[in-house]
């Protein structure tokens, strides 16, 4: 099935997805395999391994690069990206929040947040102003993105996500990045209570020991294109989580 | 002033944008989603009428246009009559003339929308054409306004393609540019001006218009 190595064994036994990429761009060789089994996983690694090459392998930017990229169904594993078959990007019905944020930056926050909606006229799972108090975006709603913080566009990249009907993934890089502390220790608990409802699984993206402890979830570690552990946060991390210890102590 | 020529100059220039628009739209799209060498060979025929002389251009379309070429044969067969010195044939070398003006800002504008911008379009569910009609065509609207300027005012000033392909026939094909030199070949010097004067205050109004597009344009994120 995958043309890489397949990665380090799962910490549960039923995989919900499974991904394998061979695929070079720019200085990256990305060659990493792995399932996700947990209902959050962060991709955990250091600036440049390849954290978001694989977000965007998944969500299908790479349409001519080797990739296996599979969901499992009640009926067995559809296929998404593979040898013989690759579902274009807007039929993956995938939640995307991308680093940077890239708002469309002619729309209000609102209209920014339903796209999604608006272009495939299906409801979304809640309505937008629900997902606006989620993220706490219902003041700035009207505004348009060149008015707004790093902070406050990153949520509503957030939001946009969040928006998406049907959503089979969510893909969340960098989901705290440019919000402070006390705002990510709001949106933290409301997102995991939203997805747990939503019954569906979150591949995210960190560079960031904390909050990979903080979700308790599912932690690959990746190194240079490769995937180097995978497991709770608690035991992939633990190096991590000492080393924070000694310096708060 | 003659106004015959100044109506059918407006009409030309009014046709010529809309045709124009229409087609450099998804000319400059395609151009502008690529770096292959079609897409250049093809940028580059596009903008040889910027350096070529109009009359090069005018006597090709003149022999294009007639029923030496194929082309020529079949829209004789459609039109039912030669084109060339006809308000149609004018139509047609008004657009190849003044297709780089239209499609370069297309292009520009096309090619600088943020491309991490039109991925998480697309991966939050959008087509192609969703992406285009949704996302880059409003991001350019400037340009359009820009290009459809540009396009008017090169076409209320064109002379030498005029005079090749549609001659000078009052009424049918004389432009407010022809009309001037056939003044001036009377010796009716301030009739010659009233309609020269006309035409620069023209092409005036259409610069300030463009720059002060450029000086409103909103920032973008």
């Amino acid at each position: 099935m995958a043309s890489a190595e397949r990665g380090p064994s799962l910490s549960s036994p039923t995989p919900h997805h499974h991904f394998a990429a061979d695929l070079r761009t720019g200085p990256l060789h990305l060659q990493a395999a792995f399932d996700l089994s947990a209902p959050w996983t962060v991709l955990f690694g250091p600036s440049g391994s390849g954290k978001s090459t694989v977000l965007r392998a998944l969500s299908g930017l790479f349409q001519k690069a080797s990739v296996d990229f599979a969901r499992m169904s009640p009926s067995g594993w559809i296929a998404i990206q593979g040898k013989h078959h690759t579902t274009p990007p807007q039929k993956r019905n995938l939640a995307y929040a991308p680093q940077g944020s890239s708002l469309f930056p002619h729309l209000t926050v609102l209209r920014n947040i339903s796209f999604a909606t608006d272009i495939t006229r299906k409801p979304s799972p809640r309505t937008i102003h629900e997902i606006l108090t989620l993220f706490d975006l219902d003041s700035l709603a009207p505004r348009m993105p060149r008015d707004l913080s790093g902070g406050e566009r990153q949520r509503v990249n957030l939001a946009r996500a969040f928006a998406v009907p049907e959503p089979t993934l969510f893909l969340l890089d960098e989901p705290f990045s440019g919000v402070d502390r006390a705002m990510r220790d709001t949106l933290l608990p409301r997102m995991q209570q939203h997805i747990a409802q939503l019954g569906v699984p979150v591949l995210s993206v960190t560079h960031d020991v904390e909050e990979a402890l903080l979700l308790n979830a599912d932690v690959i570690r990746i190194e240079q294109g490769s995937v180097k552990d995978q497991g709770p946060a608690a035991r992939v991390l633990a190096e991590e989580r000492a080393a924070m210890l000694t310096v708060l102590l | 002033m003659d106004f015959a020529a100044l109506g059918l100059t407006l009409r030309l220039a009014s046709l010529t944008t809309l045709c124009l628009l229409l087609l450099a739209t998804p000319l400059a799209a395609w151009i502008a989603s690529g770096h292959t060498l079609s897409r250049r060979i093809v940028q580059a025929i596009a903008a040889l009428p910027l350096v070529l002389p109009p009359t090069v251009l005018g006597f090709y379309l003149l022999v294009g246009l007639g029923p030496a070429t194929a082309l020529g044969r079949a829209l004789i067969i459609l039109s039912g009559h030669p084109l060339a010195f006809t308000f149609w044939g004018l139509l047609i070398g008004s657009m190849i003339y003044s297709l780089p003006f239209a499609l370069q800002p297309l292009i520009v504008a096309f090619a600088s929308v943020d491309r991490p911008t039109l991925e998480v379009a697309q991966v939050l569910g959008a087509s192609p054409w969703t992406i285009f009609r949704r996302i880059t065509l409003p991001l350019s609207r400037m340009s359009f306004l820009t290009a459809a300027v540009l396009t008017f005012a090169h076409t209320v000033g064109e002379f030498g393609v005029v005079l090749m392909v549609g001659g000078d026939i009052p009424g049918v094909t004389r432009t407010l540019s022809i009309s001037i030199f056939d003044q001036v070949q009377e010796l009716q010097y301030s009739a010659a001006n009233r309609t020269s004067a006309a035409l620069v205050a023209l092409a005036f109004i259409a610069l300030l218009f463009v720059y002060g597009l450029g000086r409103k344009r909103p920032q973008l994120v």
